[in-house]
């Protein structure tokens, strides 16, 4: 096959026949090559955060527990700690305990709470992982479902007037947010408690202490949901506007579909896809967010456990915090990958 | 049973669909075609209820007028009792939803109780109904090609089954096969229905319809019957339209419209573009009436016939060399006379220019009847012979040659004759500059020559052109240069030609109508595309025989440029 000047071409376009046992193949290496992406990422985390501490300089023992540790710290509990980190051995064999260490859960032992890393971390996890996915649910559902009905709207008034306010609320970082919102429902009208995830020593159980928990999960959340609610807004709302043009929406319309069929079924479920990524993109915004939230109102989450821990230089904890984060971070990004070939069968076609 | 009446859609102000006015019996199918613009899809819109333009007029399905209906009563009716495909049927699917899933929801929003095993039931008839393999049912629209995606969007549309089906561009991104096969399919599905399709696609048009719809910037100008419309178009836009549109239908070159489609020109919609206007086409609308079994709006009833001639008879001593012809040449057409030398032809054409006196029958130029060839005969009707020597004296410069026609009907003075003899010399593409003006005809080409006789023919601007063999003395290429030259000038004045050759192979090139003459009489006359590829006389089939053909196994029984071989053609034999 040659073009019309005599040059090759690279082959014919139709009726090429590949194996399906070598379609299968390639489909299999794309998704390991999907995965291996993940796995280095994974694996660079993990280096990082066993190399950073002992490149810094001086006792890397002391770069891992601190000054404050090291002189509270009994000469036994110090060798066995040493031991325990191999500290007194080569770099690989420093590796090797690290990472058996860390597949045992060990991250470390917290001088400050007198405990693993871990389980002081998980103490406090729970109350994070609530604030957090409840914001991330509600405000990327609010987004989607103001978008929509905003776009569907474009330029009338509730369209004009969702825009303006949402805008505004997005002018506010969080913690400001969560200022505000404490000092007028907490202080000014009393209606939601000052600080804390549930009211200590009630010894309440069941329906009482679901309502307890929500109800001290009110504002902190709102301080969050209102903030982070423009960005899936706005992206829904631009989303749907250019889908609402595509012509398969008209096709819908002139099936008969409804004005709600129309709205979410075929423009609306069009607009997904972006908003599910942005939404993997906003957990780590969500993070810094909780974590600022839950200082303002002093919620016993991972955010405030950081805090603390800086305050009190809790070194270990604080390592072991930021690797859960990382990995929090990765495992949202995977999830949004994941999310998203099951969204758009296009995407799955083209992998 | 579908009524529009009086159907107008403006956007922003613009009025695009400018009182559209049809009835529809079910059965009834009805090409809308124009040109990109004319309002084709407005119109398709604004029957669905889905334009954006402000609608005024009415509407009527079965006596309700839709128009007036709210969004939801309006939403009841799309898709059950009017369907509509879109063009564009790339991205006419929603790309995140199965085939099936999509042609099952246009079932079920019109359904009142739930029922699952009829809507399967029926999803699989309208698979089977379009011809599309039930399995791609499970696919999404990026998996099908494009005929597939089609045939899936015209189950949609059939889906329940609707009284009016409109087609906007249904064949337009698919490749002559699958066109092939929709067009079948639609043709198929259509029947029983009131069909609406919107096409610039003029062969698509012709197959799928019955009755054709002429829109032009927003008004129907002609509407007929699809078969009769296209074969004799009368009104001048539909005429355009279909020169301009290929096909294996019509021989000749494709011709454009001078010009450019405007919305909102006053009067006539076409009357900035049209060459046969008058001063009340830019003044009024034209009504859109009846007139022979056709719906046309025009202010001269269409193309205006220029010369009608009627048993027409012309002697010498006792011998009619012209033997009772009966023809009628039409305001920017071209007649190809067609006979062998002796057949008459150069006598018919010289007692239409009164060379020689009409012995018997009549003729009319512009409906008077022709009887003093005065000044102003000469101004409307000329003719270039086939040797320039005859048009231009051998006395004459160029320049002289031109003008000269211009010094005897008075027009204007020195310089401006010159201007426009000048114009007229570009038109032909001979050169201006003033050694050329001042050449002799023997110093100039026998192809210069014979464009110097053309510009001299064209300087008066007449309406008729009698073309006596002009081209057989010189070589091909120039032929062919002068020839287009002709249809070029035809397309932007209106010129009509009778163009007089004995070669059946050029005329069907340049002529919208053959006429084939034998001994004085006409044996047999239609569109060039039917007498050169079904011809009924004896004699045409003959000189079909014998024409110049490429192809040895061809029509022509001759090797390509060979001299015939076989008795030679005399007229006496027929
Ligand atoms: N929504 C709109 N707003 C403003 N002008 C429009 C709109 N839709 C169409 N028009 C104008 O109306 C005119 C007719 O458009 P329409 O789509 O009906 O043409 P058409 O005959 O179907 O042409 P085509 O075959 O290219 O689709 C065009 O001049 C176009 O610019
Ligand atoms: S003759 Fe007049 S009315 Fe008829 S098409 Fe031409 S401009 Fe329009």
């Amino acid at each position: 096959m040659e073009d019309q000047y005599g040059r090759p071409l690279e082959g014919p376009k139709v009726g090429w026949d590949i194996p399906k046992a070598t379609v299968r193949a390639w489909a299999l290496l794309r998704r390991a090559a999907f995965f291996t992406n993940y796995v280095v990422a994974f694996l660079l985390i993990l280096t990082l955060n066993f190399v950073l501490p002992r490149l810094m300089p001086g006792d890397p023992f002391q770069a891992i527990y601190g000054q404050e540790a090291l002189l509270a710290m009994t000469p036994q509990l110090k060798a066995q700690l040493i031991e325990r980190l191999s500290l007194d051995q080569s770099m690989g064999q420093q590796f090797v305990a690290y990472i058996l260490a860390l597949v045992q859960g060990d991250l470390g032992y917290s001088y400050y709470y007198n405990q693993q890393v871990l389980t002081v971390i998980l103490d406090f996890l729970p109350w994070t992982l609530l604030l957090m996915g409840t914001a991330l649910v509600l405000s990327t559902l609010a987004g989607l479902v103001l978008g929509i009905e905003s776009g569907y709207r474009r330029g009338r008034s509730l369209d004009k007037a969702l825009l303006a306010s949402l805008m505004f609320l997005n002018g506010f970082p969080d913690f400001f947010m969560g200022i505000v919102l404490l000092l007028f429902f907490g202080v000014v009208f009393g209606v939601v408690p000052l600080s804390g995830a549930l009211t200590p020593y009630s010894g309440l159980e069941g329906l009482a202490l679901v309502r307890d928990i929500l109800h001290h999960l009110l504002a902190p959340l709102a301080a969050l949901v209102l903030v982070r609610v423009t960005s899936p807004y706005l992206l829904t709302r631009n989303t749907m506007i250019t889908t609402l043009r595509e012509n398969f929406v008209m096709t819908a319309r002139s099936k008969g579909c409804t004005e709600g069929q129309i709205k979410y079924r075929h423009a609306g479920r069009n607009s997904l896809l972006p908003v599910v990524t942005s939404t993997g993109l906003m957990v780590p915004q969500m993070i810094t967010g909780a974590l600022f939230v839950e200082i303002v109102f002093t919620y016993p989450g991972v955010g405030w456990l950081l805090y603390n821990s800086l305050l009190t230089r809790d070194y270990p904890l604080i390592q072991g915090i930021l690797l859960m984060v990382t990995l929090a971070v990765l495992l949202a990004n995977l999830l949004v990958d994941l999310l998203y070939l099951k969204i758009d069968p296009r995407v799955s076609d083209a992998r | 049973m579908l009524n529009i009446q009086d159907l107008k859609v403006s956007y922003d102000g613009a009025l695009i669909l400018a009182g559209v006015d049809l009835d529809l019996l079910r059965g009834d199918s009805l090409a809308i075609i124009g040109e990109s613009g004319a309002g084709k899809t407005t119109l398709g819109l604004a029957l669905m209820g889905l334009g954006e333009g402000r609608v005024s007029g009415r509407v009527l399905l079965d006596g309700k007028d839709l128009t007036t209906l709210d969004e939801v009563a309006r939403r009841r009716i799309r898709g059950k009792e009017m369907a509509m495909v879109f063009q564009n049927v790339e991205d006419a699917l929603n790309p995140i939803m199965t085939v099936s899933d999509q042609i099952k929801e246009a079932i079920d929003v019109h359904r009142e109780r739930g029922d699952p095993g009829y809507v399967g039931d029926r999803v699989r008839r309208l698979f089977r109904a379009v011809g599309l393999d039930e399995a791609k049912g499970r696919s999404f629209p990026h998996q099908l090609s494009g005929g597939e995606k089609q045939r899936a969007l015209i189950a949609m549309a059939l889906a329940n089954d609707p009284q009016v089906l409109i087609l906007d561009e249904p064949t337009a991104s698919l490749d002559a096969v699958t066109k092939a096969e929709i067009t079948r399919l639609l043709r198929e599905r259509m029947e029983n229905k009131i069909a609406l399709v919107i096409t610039h696609d003029i062969s698509t048009a012709a197959r799928l319809t019955d009755k054709m719809a002429v829109l032009y910037a927003g008004r129907i100008v002609e509407l007929g019957d699809t078969q009769d419309l296209l074969g004799s178009p009368r009104h001048p836009y539909t005429r355009g339209l279909i020169r301009s549109s290929p096909n294996m239908t019509t021989p000749k070159d494709l011709q454009g419209i001078p010009g450019r489609m405007i919305h909102g020109v006053s009067g006539c919609p076409f009357s900035d573009r049209c060459t046969q206007r008058i001063e009340i086409c830019s003044e009024a609308v034209p009504p859109l009436v009846e007139a022979g079994g056709r719906l046309i709006a025009c202010h001269r009833g269409g193309i205006v016939p220029l010369l009608e001639l009627s048993r027409v008879v012309t002697r010498f001593g006792g011998l009619a060399a012209v033997d009772g012809v009966d023809l009628t040449l039409y305001e920017g057409e071209t007649i190809a006379l067609v006979g062998e030398s002796g057949s008459g032809k150069t006598t018919l054409a010289k007692t239409v220019i009164g060379l020689f006196d009409l012995a018997e029958g009549e003729m009319r130029l512009e409906g008077e009847p022709l009887v003093r060839r005065d000044r102003d005969f000469y101004r409307k009707v000329q003719m270039i012979y086939q040797n320039p020597k005859e048009s231009i004296s051998h006395r004459m410069t160029v320049l002289d040659a031109v003008t000269e026609p211009l010094l005897i009907q008075k027009v204007g003075g020195a310089a401006e004759r010159i201007e426009i003899a000048k114009r007229v010399l570009e038109e032909v593409e001979l050169s201006t500059d003033e050694a050329f003006l001042k050449r002799y005809p023997h110093q100039i080409s026998g192809g210069e020559a014979q464009r110097v006789a053309i510009a001299r023919a064209l300087v008066l601007n007449p309406k008729l052109l009698i073309a006596d063999e002009p081209t057989s003395a010189l070589d091909p290429s120039v032929q062919a240069k002068i020839l287009k030259l002709l249809l070029d000038i035809q397309e932007k004045r209106g010129l009509a030609i009778l163009f007089i050759t004995h070669d059946i192979a050029l005329a069907r090139k340049v002529s919208d109508r053959l006429a084939v003459m034998l001994k004085g009489k006409i044996v047999e006359e239609g569109s060039a595309g039917g007498v050169t590829t079904a011809p009924i006389h004896p004699y045409t089939m003959r000189l079909l025989e014998v024409a110049p053909d490429l192809d040895p196994k061809g029509r022509g029984m001759s090797g390509p440029w060979a001299v015939p071989e076989g008795p030679t053609i005399r007229a006496r034999e027929f």
